[in-house]
């Protein structure tokens, strides 16, 4: 395989790093990084992707799995807080993933991790209509 | 393909993150598919689309892993903006089509 070809794209040599034009101007600005540190960034936002697809899955699971367990208003709204976190958890990864790689770039500290309490508010919401569900009906 | 000289095995860890990813994904497309006989059409056609994109993810893990260790032996590598863009997209894709199979099974 020609070691130019990416899984992104044939390069277009025309462009910095060889770049197509549109990832130009999103990450337009700065010096390249260290490599490693770009892979790295990756790597940190794939573990960001795997927890979103974790929630998904418990979303689905709930729907799937808690029939006689939870009354169906209350399977809707965990399940739909579980998808709807796992949706914003991988938007904000994504945007994260953007971020970090323009401040690499340029040189400039890391941007704070936003989509932690973001995940926390999420976890801590789930669990709240969890226990409203198991504890309310024995009072 | 260049051979590259990191000994902390970047490009490797990297791949691997990515064959995580996919069994991440194969897991979601089977609990999908758990769902089927209560939703039908709603649950098989993420379960669907989530094993089409971890098949996209290891048909590219050849080249992948070729661009990685050509970045760190240029010591340039490309960030792997389509790649994040798709997945991205996949995630919120399928979180839609659960949220809407959801809704459409409480109903």
């Amino acid at each position: 395989m020609d070691a130019a070809e990416t899984p992104d794209g044939p390069e277009t040599a025309a462009h910095d790093g060889g770049r197509p034009a549109w990832q130009h101007r999103l990450l337009a600005g700065g010096e390249e990084p260290d490599p490693r540190f770009t892979l790295a960034n990756e790597r940190t936002f794939l573990a960001w992707v795997r927890t979103a697809l974790a929630l998904l899955a418990g979303g689905v699971a709930v729907e799937a799995f808690t029939g006689a367990l939870f009354a169906p208003p209350v399977r809707v709204v965990l399940s739909t807080v579980l998808l709807v976190l796992a949706a914003l958890l991988a938007l904000g990864a994504g945007a994260r993933w953007l971020r970090v790689e323009r401040a690499m770039r340029r040189g400039r500290p890391l941007p704070l991790p936003l989509i932690v309490p973001v995940l926390a508010g999420g976890v801590v919401l789930a669990v709240v209509v969890l226990l409203a569900a198991v504890v309310l009906p024995r009072g | 393909m260049r051979l590259h000289h990191d000994p902390g095995l970047q490009p490797e860890r990297t791949v691997m993150s990515w064959g995580c990813t996919v069994l991440a994904l194969g897991v979601l497309s089977l609990t999908f598919l758990r769902w089927w006989p209560a939703v039908g059409a709603w649950a098989f056609g993420p379960a669907v689309v989530a094993a089409v994109g971890g098949a996209a993810v290891l048909a590219t893990q050849r080249r992948r892993y070729v661009a990685h260790a050509d970045g760190i032996a240029r010591e340039q590598a490309r960030p792997a903006l389509a790649s994040v863009a798709c997945m991205v997209a996949l995630v919120v894709g399928l979180a839609g089509l659960g949220i809407t199979a959801t809704l459409l099974h409480a109903a």
